[in-house]
């Protein structure tokens, strides 16, 4: 059999001949795409086996489901949700399969948040650019799923809190809840990372 | 000290998410508490600094090794067999309407045999034995009913599969 070359091809001629059943315009657009499929799971499990693993099964339910898909938004925004949904999934049976910690408990129950110190000045203020990642990963690793994953749909995936509270399957006033917790938490490691260079 | 409320309506305010009227109290606020603006200021510069500093990170496996398993998994999976959906829990009842039928079909019957002309007759089909015909003259009624369920109420339909 000879292989197409596809390099060439944009997205939407390649999902339909997908659709059609061309597995080597399929095998384009998961090598265009893999990356960022890969790099959300990663930001919400912390994981990188979970995250290679669940990246595969975006992928398999991507081709699976590709008859769904009627083009209404971009073939990577569309397969980024699916990856979304299957991290969330996978998290949520994580949480119920272990023992909440109490830290877990105090940001659910709220109230933490408004007592932490406003942080000036800016805690990244200086900081080189590689560095500044290193922390904010190491940071976001510190967080509850929950609070990871409203701060990654809302400054990575940029969706509004409607859109965000429709995906996590929760009101629109926890998404505001667990945003402000998230952002003041990160405000907080930052700082604390910072003193800690200080001492 | 400023109130939940507030905190929560400096975030909308910074995300964008308040109507006009409501932006525009925030502002008066943030003009006028240095308080709130600090606050403010924060959530601003974590808001920014996530935004611009995703994590770079790519797919720890080649482009070949990493297709191979999609691929592998894709054709699994196609040619896995279709689990055939559990029949609905009434399904087992189908056993016994057929019968129950037939016996409220002889009872009507001997009824109607010593009621002629006056009540409703109903009859088995011969050619069906799963249907019974009631007929009631005076009424001018005429029902057709099955004890078996429509063609297709068994077929596949995972009501899992809802995603998107």
């Amino acid at each position: 059999m000879t292989e197409k070359d596809h390099s060439s091809t944009e997205d939407p001629a390649l999902v339909k001949a997908a659709q059609r059943g061309d597995m080597t315009a399929f095998e384009e657009l998961v090598a265009r795409h893999r990356d960022k499929v890969f790099a959300r799971a990663f930001s919400m499990v912390r994981n990188e086996e979970e995250a290679v693993d669940l990246s595969q099964e975006a992928w398999v339910k991507g081709w699976q489901r590709l008859p769904q898909f009627l083009g209404e938004s971009s073939f990577g925004t569309w397969i980024t949700r699916i990856i979304i949904n299957l991290c969330l999934d996978h998290l949520r049976k994580q949480k119920r399969q272990r023992v909440e910690s109490i830290e877990a408990m105090d940001e659910e129950s709220g109230g933490v948040e408004r007592q932490m110190p406003v942080v000036t000045p800016n805690p990244t203020a200086n900081l080189e650019r590689q560095e500044l990642r290193k922390r904010i990963d190491q940071a976001l690793g510190q967080l509850s799923y929950e609070h990871r994953t409203v701060l990654v749909l809302h400054e990575f995936e940029e969706m509004e809190y409607k859109e965000i509270a429709k995906t996590m399957g929760c009101s629109i006033g926890t998404v505001m809840s667990r945003l402000f917790y998230a952002r003041r938490k990160m405000a907080a490691l930052l700082a604390s990372f910072r003193r800690q260079d200080l001492t | 000290m400023i109130d939940n409320e507030l905190h929560l309506k400096l975030q909308a305010h910074l995300d964008g998410e308040l109507s006009p009227a409501e932006a525009r109290q925030v502002e008066e606020r943030l003009a006028s508490d240095p308080q709130a603006r600090a606050l403010f200021a924060e959530l601003a510069a974590m808001a920014s600094v996530l935004a611009e500093f995703e994590t770079e990170v790519c797919l720890p496996e080649s482009r070949e090794f990493f297709w191979s398993k999609v691929e592998r998994e894709i054709r699994r999976e196609s040619s896995r067999p279709q689990v055939a959906p559990r029949p609905p829990f009434w399904a087992g009842w189908r056993r016994w309407l057929v019968p129950a039928g037939a016996v409220a079909t002889v009872a009507l019957s001997a009824l109607l045999a010593t009621r002629p002309g006056l009540l409703p007759a109903v009859q088995a089909d011969i050619a069906d034995p799963g249907a019974f015909t009631y007929r009631d003259f005076a009424a001018r009624t005429t029902l057709v009913w099955l004890s078996y369920p429509a063609e297709n109420e068994f077929a596949d339909n995972d009501p899992a599969d809802t995603m998107d």
